[in-house]
């Protein structure tokens, strides 16, 4: 059964390095859509990479586009991966080592902010770094996020 | 029902295959996790979903009304 909060609550407390990008981002801004994977930019080290395969080892995560693979990262692997995308027991998360139009983890942590929520701190991607990611991707679904992100900037000033 | 989700599946590949330019927009592998679920299971993901997002929202609100 789908749990996206007990998949951000590991993340959090397995103290992986992400920022939280993507649609949940968007929503948190204030976006209405609807949407169901969990979109995170972390850190490609290794030992972040081992903090992500741990904190799901028992909710038999598997690599989403080959769902046969189970999820058994190698030192090898790990220096060899740019994207993970992961299914779980619990739903889904895409793991990406950087984002489009905005660059890689550290330039990406640079234009995050931080939120409590009940179980620890989390961060998510800023609303103008959001809206350049956004436009940078161009899809269909991405457009009509940017439109709302930019009535929702007109709406805070 | 098997018979239900067979027919969905039927319609996944039917998407896939008259809009395939299209594809590259959209999450396949969601959809189809998606169309494996009965409309109940989908309705709770759905739930799940806008609670989760719930909780962003309120923790956004908190960060907010904190005195800069």
């Amino acid at each position: 059964m789908q749990n996206l909060s007990e998949l951000m609550r590991r993340l959090v407390s397995s103290q992986v390095e992400f920022v939280l990008v993507g649609g949940f981002a968007a929503v948190a801004h204030g976006v209405t859509l609807v949407t169901r994977d969990v979109d995170i930019c972390c850190r490609f080290s290794e030992a972040n990479l081992m903090r992500i395969q741990e904190a799901f080892s028992d909710l038999h995560p598997v690599h989403r586009p080959r769902t046969d693979l189970p999820l058994q990262l190698t030192s090898e692997q790990c220096s060899r991966l740019k994207n993970l995308y992961l299914k779980t027991d619990l739903g889904v998360v895409d793991c990406l080592g950087e984002v489009l139009g905005v660059g890689g983890f550290d330039e990406v942590l640079k234009n995050s902010i931080e939120l409590e929520l009940p179980y620890g701190n989390c961060r998510i991607l800023d609303i103008d770094t959001l809206i350049k990611a956004k436009k940078a991707m161009n899809r269909n679904h991405d457009k009509i996020t940017v439109m709302l992100l930019e009535k929702i900037k007109e709406q805070q000033n | 029902m098997p018979g239900e989700r067979d027919n969905e599946a039927m319609v996944l590949k039917d998407m896939v295959l008259v809009h395939g330019t299209e594809a590259e927009d959209i999450d396949l592998s969601l959809l189809k996790d998606s169309l494996m679920k009965t409309p109940w299971e989908r309705m709770q993901a759905n739930d799940d979903a806008l609670n989760f997002g719930e909780s962003l929202r309120t923790a956004m609100q908190k960060r907010h009304a904190k005195p800069k």
